[in-house]
């Protein structure tokens, strides 16, 4: 997949979104260019600008029939009107500044890498779902066979402790030497040797921690870019006045790094100690 | 030990989890277990009823654990279930979120079977079950 075909997707999205509201500004449709050449992202985005700057600031012709438009609709469309504008503005000011930093380049090439960040990302999660269902089909084989040697173990030693008390005939105790030279020698290392290979099995299915290791290394290496580079064009774009809130969620996931963080727990022993001192 | 027949329900939305609770669940004598992959689905499955134990993940698609955990807390048929959670969520204020809304038992990923083994004993000695 390329980047063009992406740019597609996003402006057929626009497009469908910006049909939603096509009734409120009449200006709009008129003034959307409909080109569907594929002419690179700087075209796209200078398209979408010139869409949002002619809503803006419409044509004299038309101002007196959109504002008509826009009394007569619910109070609703002001607000997104300004959140449209404010886009236009940041999307002109952050093409602008990428130019001008040259990140224009490196966000191409990151945005051109993403699709083949979520193929990784894919490859990832169904090699480690295959290792799991691996090593959880082991196990499932390698319990019985366990489970039966401890039982055999135990029902032979059960005999051989009536053995010691007297309590066995000897053609019965014939009978469990036999038995249990059979068992040393054939139904322990038969079993053993079945619980071996499914052992090896499990270890075998740990191969997928390489392969994705290094995909991963390459899917962190891409992010890392990404990020500093939209950091970048973010804290040249943003107005000092602007903060961002760290948004408070009670579904983050596992804590990926603990260090220096007082509000997580890091092992159960800590959800326990918070629990009993809150009287839970 | 709690009656052996005990019927469990384990919601997970990841497959491999809800097999190895089940596993653990198997080693720890309970055999008479049940799936469920959301908490909407466990919900369908708790309103048909004879479910005595649900284990409980949180973050999942549909209905997340603790609003599964909140709706069973206020359906007068299920209030009294008790509900275990087993969680990768480990914020503070996500541990006090679930006591308040009522979780018998809180245990973060990742888990040993010795973890599992003490809450569910603990629960049951509580419930007088054990």
């Amino acid at each position: 997949m390329s980047a063009n075909n992406d740019s597609g997707d996003l402006e057929a999205l626009f497009d469908s979104i910006a049909a939603d509201f096509s009734p409120a500004i009449p200006v709009t449709t008129v003034a959307t260019p409909k080109s569907n050449v594929p002419t690179g992202d700087d075209d796209d985005l200078q398209a979408l600008f010139d869409s949002v700057s002619a809503e803006t600031q419409p044509p004299k012709v038309v101002e007196s029939v959109e504002r008509a438009a826009a009394e007569s609709l619910s109070e609703a469309w002001p607000s997104q009107e300004g959140v449209f504008n404010r886009i236009g503005h940041m999307a002109r000011a952050l093409h602008d500044t990428l130019g001008q930093l040259g990140y224009d380049k490196l966000i191409e090439k990151t945005v051109s890498a993403l699709p083949d960040a979520k193929d990784r990302l894919t490859y990832i999660a169904n090699l480690t779902e295959q290792a799991a269902c691996r090593v959880l089909n082991a196990t499932d084989i390698a319990s019985p066979l366990v489970d039966d040697m401890e039982n055999s173990s135990k029902a032979l030693g059960a005999r051989w402790d009536k053995v010691f008390a007297n309590q066995l005939s000897t053609d019965e105790f014939k009978a469990l030497a036999i038995e249990t030279r059979e068992f040393l020698n054939k139904k322990i290392p038969q079993k053993t040797q079945e619980t071996h290979a499914q052992l090896t099995e499990i270890m075998m299915a740990q191969d997928f921690q390489d392969l994705t290791g290094q995909v991963i290394k390459k899917v962190v290496g891409l992010a890392q870019e990404l990020e500093s580079g939209l950091m970048t064009v973010l804290v040249e774009v943003m107005p000092e006045t602007k903060r961002t809130e760290e948004v408070a969620s009670l579904m983050n996931g596992p804590v990926i790094n603990s260090q220096g963080r007082t509000d997580v727990v890091v092992n159960q022993k800590q959800v326990d100690d918070l629990l009993d001192s809150l009287g839970f | 030990m709690a009656d052996p027949k005990l019927r469990i329900l384990v919601v997970d939305d990841f497959s491999t989890m809800r097999r190895i609770v089940r596993n653990l669940l198997k080693e720890l004598g309970f055999t008479n277990v049940d799936e469920a992959e959301d908490g909407a689905i466990a919900l369908q499955k708790l309103q048909g009823g004879g479910f005595e134990f649900v284990v409980t993940d949180w973050n999942m698609p549909n209905m997340d654990g603790l609003t599964l955990l909140q709706t069973i807390r206020a359906t007068p048929t299920l209030k009294h279930l008790p509900v275990l959670m087993i969680t990768a969520e480990a914020k503070k204020e996500n541990i006090i979120a679930a006591a308040q809304a009522g979780a018998s038992g809180y245990i973060v990923k990742p888990f040993t079977a010795g973890t599992l083994s003490e809450k569910l004993n603990k629960i049951f000695e509580k419930m007088g079950m054990a």
